[in-house]
C-alpha cells in the first residue's frame, strides 16, 4: 500500500511518499508563483527517490495553501487535519498542536487519533509566522539560519510594539540606530511572533503534549520563546516541515 | 413616494405608515454594484481604513442616492460609528432621525422612541398598527421560509438568508416581496429534501462575502439557522409593536441574544456555529463570550472588505467542516 501526500504551502512544496504506513522517500521544492508546476516537480523527485513509478500509487491527498493546485491529487484535506494528523505519527501522546509555516500560524487541539477538536489560525497578517522572522533577518543583515542561534545570546526582554510585520521592520531599525545588540533585537523578534501564537495556543487551550510542525519548527530563538511563554516542553520531530505532507500521506492510507 | 434610509432594522411599520418606503442602506451597498469602491470613495473622504466597511460603504451608498435625504440612524443597540455616520452625512446636508434600542429593553423607553419617531412622520398608533398587521402577513411567509429550512430540508441557507434579511425593509415593497416570497415557497415545497447534510448555525451579522452559502453547501454542509437575519423577520409572535421589538434580540445584550441561540441551536439540531464578526467590530470583543457560553463547536470568522471568501477562510471552513465529521 503506497500512499502520498503533497503540502503546497506558501513558501515550499513538499512530497512524502509511504509505504505501509512508513516514510520510503521525501522531497521540498520552491512554490514559486505555479504551483501547480512545484507540485509536479515535489511529486516527481519524490516518486523517483523511492524507486517506484506513479502506477504504483495507491491514493494521493494534497494539502496546504495550494492544495486545489493539485491536479493529479484523488482529494485534499486541510493543512489543519493533516498536520495534526502527522504530528501524532511522531508523538502519540501530542494534543495540542503548533504549526508555524511561511505565513500562516495555527494552533490545534486533537485528541488520540490526531482528530482536530479545535483550533484557532491567524488573521490576516504574517506577524505570527515564519515571513515575519525572515524579513527581520534581513533588517538585521543575519542569515535566515542564523537568527534563531542569535536571540539564545540574549537573556534581556524588549518589547515590540507594531502588530504588523511591515512596521515591526522600521521598530527593528530603530532598535539597531540605537544601538541595541543584534542578539537582543534577535529575541524580542522571536518573543513577538511567540507571543502572537502563544494567544493563539491559550485560546484553543493547551494540554500537553505540545507538539510544533511547521518550517519555523527548525528555530531554535522561536523554540525557546513559544516553550518560555507557555511554560512547557516542545516536542518537535526531526524535519518538522514534512510533518503536514506526511500527515496527508497518512489520511491517504487509510482513505484508499 | 419619499424615501428614508435606515442603517440597520428599525420599526419600519412606522416608516410603510406614513407611505415613505424604507430602504435599507446595509443591503443597498452590498447589492450595488461595485460595494468595494463605495469603501475606497469613503476612505478618500476621511473615514479610517481601520474602520468597519459596512459603515464606510453606507455613507457613499447615501452620497451616491441622492434620492435619499432623510436617513434613521441607530444610535445605540448597534455600532457606536453610527454617531460619526450620521455626523458626516448631517454635513452633506442628510436630514438625520436618530433611533434608540435601549440597552436594558425598557419598555417604556422603546415606547419613547417609538413616538418619537412616530411623531417625526406623523402617523398614529392605528396607522402604525395596521401597518404591523399588513407586514405580518408577509413576515408569517418568511417564517414559514425559515421552517422549511431547518424542519424540512426544503430550503438552502443562502434562500434563508436572503429572504430573511431582506425583512429589514421588505425590499420597499412588502405585497410584492411576499409575491416572491409566495413563489419560493411553492418551488422549495416541490423538492426532494436534503439529507445527510452538516447542520449548521451563522450567529453574527450579515455576512460581507457572498459565496459563503454555496461554498459551504458545495462541502456538504447547510445554515440551516441564521440568526440574525431571523431577527430581522421578527421571528416571535408579540401582542403589539413595543413587545415585538423588546422580544427582538439583534439590539440588546448579547446574554439574551444567547438565549434565542442556545433555544435554535439545540431545536434545529445544529453540529457547529459560524459566528461571523466584521473587521474593527466591538462585536468581535463579544466572540469570547460567546466562546464560553456556547457549548457547541464554534468557528470564528472574520470579514473585511466586500468581497468573496479568501483562500485563509476557505481553509479555516474546510478544517471546521473536517473537525464536524
Amino acid at each position: 500500500m503506497i500512499s502520498v501526500g503533497v503540502d503546497v504551502g506558501n513558501k515550499f512544496t513538499k512530497a512524502v511518499v509511504l509505504k505501509d504506513g512508513q516514510v520510503i522517500s521525501k522531497s521540498i521544492v520552491l512554490s514559486g508563483f505555479d504551483q501547480k508546476q512545484s507540485a509536479n516537480e515535489a511529486y516527481d523527485q519524490a516518486i523517483k527517490e523511492a524507486g517506484i513509478s506513479k502506477n504504483d500509487v495507491n491514493y494521493v491527498l494534497a494539502t496546504g495553501a495550494g492544495k486545489k493546485e493539485v491536479d493529479f491529487a484523488n482529494d485534499v484535506v486541510s493543512e489543519v487535519g493533516a498536520g495534526a494528523r502527522g504530528a501524532v505519527y511522531f508523538f502519540p501522546s501530542g494534543r495540542t498542536i503548533i504549526d508555524v509555516g511561511a505565513e500562516d500560524g495555527r494552533a490545534s487541539k486533537c485528541d488520540q487519533n490526531g482528530k482536530i477538536v479545535d483550533f484557532a489560525v491567524n488573521e490576516k497578517c504574517a506577524a505570527g509566522a515564519g515571513s515575519f522572522s525572515e524579513s527581520m533577518a534581513r533588517a538585521l543583515e543575519v542569515p535566515l539560519e542564523e537568527i534563531g542561534p542569535l536571540a539564545l545570546q540574549s537573556n534581556n526582554v524588549i518589547y515590540m510594539n507594531a502588530q504588523c510585520t511591515v512596521f515591526a521592520e522600521s521598530e527593528v531599525v530603530s532598535l539597531i540606530h540605537a544601538k541595541t545588540s543584534k542578539a537582543d533585537i534577535s529575541k524580542a523578534v522571536h518573543d513577538a511572533i511567540a507571543a502572537r501564537i502563544i494567544s493563539m495556543a491559550r485560546r484553543v487551550g493547551v494540554e500537553k503534549d505540545l507538539v510544533m510542525i511547521g518550517g519555523v519548527g527548525n528555530n531554535v530563538g522561536f523554540l525557546k520563546a513559544l516553550g518560555d511563554g507557555l511554560e512547557i516542553e516542545v516536542l518537535v520531530p526531526d524535519k518538522p516541515e514534512y510533518v503536514c505532507a506526511i500527515g496527508a500521506a497518512l489520511i491517504a492510507a487509510e482513505r484508499n | 413616494m419619499p424615501k428614508a434610509g435606515i442603517t440597520t432594522t428599525i420599526p419600519v411599520e412606522v416608516i410603510f405608515a406614513a407611505g415613505w418606503t424604507p430602504v435599507d442602506l446595509n443591503n443597498l451597498f452590498i447589492t450595488g454594484e461595485d460595494p468595494r469602491a463605495l469603501v475606497e470613495e469613503a476612505e478618500l473622504a476621511g473615514y479610517p481604513r481601520n474602520l468597519c466597511a459596512w459603515i464606510k460603504g453606507i455613507y457613499s451608498t447615501v452620497l451616491n442616492h441622492r434620492d435619499i435625504q432623510t436617513v434613521i440612524a441607530v444610535t445605540q443597540g448597534d455600532c457606536s460609528n453610527t454617531h460619526a455616520l450620521m455626523e458626516t452625512l448631517q454635513l452633506a446636508g442628510v436630514e438625520i432621525v436618530p433611533f434608540a434600542f435601549p440597552y436594558g429593553r425598557d419598555a417604556d423607553l422603546l415606547r419613547l422612541q417609538i413616538e418619537k419617531m412616530m411623531s417625526f412622520f406623523g402617523v398614529s398608533w392605528n396607522q402604525v398598527n395596521e401597518s404591523r398587521e399588513r407586514l405580518g402577513r408577509v413576515r408569517d411567509k418568511v417564517r414559514e421560509l425559515d421552517r422549511l429550512t431547518w424542519q424540512e430540508n426544503l430550503a438552502s441557507g443562502w434562500e434563508n438568508h436572503l429572504y430573511q434579511v431582506s425583512c429589514s425593509d421588505f425590499s420597499g415593497n412588502p405585497e410584492k416581496f411576499s409575491a416572491e416570497t409566495e413563489l419560493l415557497l411553492e418551488e422549495a415545497r416541490s423538492r426532494p429534501p436534503r439529507k445527510g447534510e452538516l447542520r449548521l448555525g451563522y450567529i453574527g451579522v450579515p455576512p460581507i462575502v457572498g459565496d459563503l452559502y454555496n461554498y459551504l453547501e458545495e462541502r456538504g454542509a447547510r445554515v440551516v439557522f441564521n440568526e440574525v437575519q431571523r431577527q430581522f423577520a421578527m421571528p416571535f409572535e408579540t401582542g403589539g409593536l413595543v413587545e415585538q421589538y423588546r422580544q427582538y434580540t439583534y439590539p440588546y445584550s448579547i446574554f439574551f441574544r444567547l438565549e434565542d441561540i442556545r433555544r435554535e441551536a439545540d431545536r434545529r439540531k445544529l453540529d457547529g456555529v459560524i459566528h461571523y464578526a466584521q473587521s474593527f467590530c466591538f462585536r468581535q470583543i463579544e466572540d469570547l463570550i460567546v466562546r464560553e457560553k456556547l457549548d457547541l463547536p464554534l468557528l470564528t470568522l472574520e470579514g473585511d472588505k466586500p468581497n468573496r471568501l479568501d483562500a485563509r477562510t476557505k481553509m479555516r471552513l474546510d478544517a471546521f467542516l473536517d473537525m464536524l465529521r
